[in-house]
């Protein structure tokens, strides 16, 4: 019989906590529906809140550790989980496996969702998702949710609504192509498009509040 | 001239599923990281470096273990 690798344990691993990730994923997104909820109510045309949640599927789950940097034997390259290190892997470690995005348009309701959100985990850890300069683009945190789980990590994350929707299509479109989508060229073409529908938010927002006669 | 540029023009092609330059002609393969994280000079010198084409040399910033060293040969030679 052929021996079993660390994918086929990994794998074994995922469905044996999927139950546990989607509970996760529901507590998640319930509590978060529920603290923004008074937001959702005074919102104002043209503004919008979107709650979307997910649970991470198995083959992203087993990318994304095995890309991981600093793990023992192994520095992820080559994308090969090391053989000798069958122990060394967790999905547990994964701060991600369910995972609510909460996007936002205009950018002063951003604010409004992250503080309200904020202070009811206060204990979760802070991992801002940044732009190639450093700078914030979209607060995100991780922690659990004792209720649904005690050891598997949940992530929310509020995003300007146009950048969070680019994401999504430049993330179904780039996903396998690592390289492309990591080169300078790519990089800086994102950079603009993020440039850009940043602009564009505050101009609208502006817009918005200026008296009109 | 860009690294990939030059990797490319040496007839290396990109493997996206294991993120390395490779070119099995020489038996070297180039990480994704060890290419972000050089000069294009450092590129150009283990490209012209002399190795045993019958063995691969793996050019990471961090070696690899024995057993990924072993996987990724054997996933190379299948290709």
């Amino acid at each position: 019989m052929q021996e079993r690798t660390v994918e086929d344990r990994l794998r074994e691993e995922y469905f044996d906590l999927l139950p546990e990730i989607q509970r996760v994923v529901w507590q998640l997104e319930a509590e978060i529906r529920f603290h923004t909820l008074q937001i959702l109510h005074d919102l104002k045309d043209p503004e919008q809140l979107l709650v979307k949640s997910r649970v991470k599927d198995c083959d992203s789950a087993l990318k994304s550790l095995v890309q991981r940097r600093g793990l023992r034997l192994s520095g992820g390259e080559g994308r090969r989980f090391d053989p000798e290190a069958l122990e060394g892997y967790s999905l547990l470690s994964l701060e991600d496996l369910a995972g609510v995005r909460v996007l936002v348009f205009p950018n002063r309701r951003l604010n409004e969702v992250d503080s309200a959100l904020r202070s009811h985990f206060p204990d979760w850890t802070f991992k801002p998702i940044r732009n190639e300069g450093r700078a914030v683009l979209a607060p995100k945190y991780y922690g659990t949710c004792p209720s649904a789980s005690r050891r598997v990590f949940g992530e929310y994350q509020i995003v300007p609504m146009l950048i969070g929707l680019f994401w999504e299509v430049e993330h179904s479109a780039m996903y396998k192509f690592r390289a492309v989508a990591n080169s300078k060229e790519m990089r800086d073409r994102r950079a603009d498009v993020e440039r850009s529908l940043s602009q564009f938010e505050d101009g609208v927002e502006r817009f918005l509040h200026t008296p009109r006669s | 001239m860009k690294k990939s540029e030059i990797l490319f023009a040496a007839n290396y092609r990109y493997d996206f599923d294991r993120d390395l330059y490779v070119n099995p002609e020489t038996k070297k393969a180039f990480s994704l990281e060890f290419v972000d994280d050089h000069t294009p000079e450092d590129v150009l010198r283990g490209i012209e470096e002399k190795t045993d084409h019958n063995a691969w040399t793996f050019y990471f910033n961090i070696r690899p273990s024995d057993g990924v060293r072993r996987l990724l040969e054997q996933d190379l030679e299948a290709a």
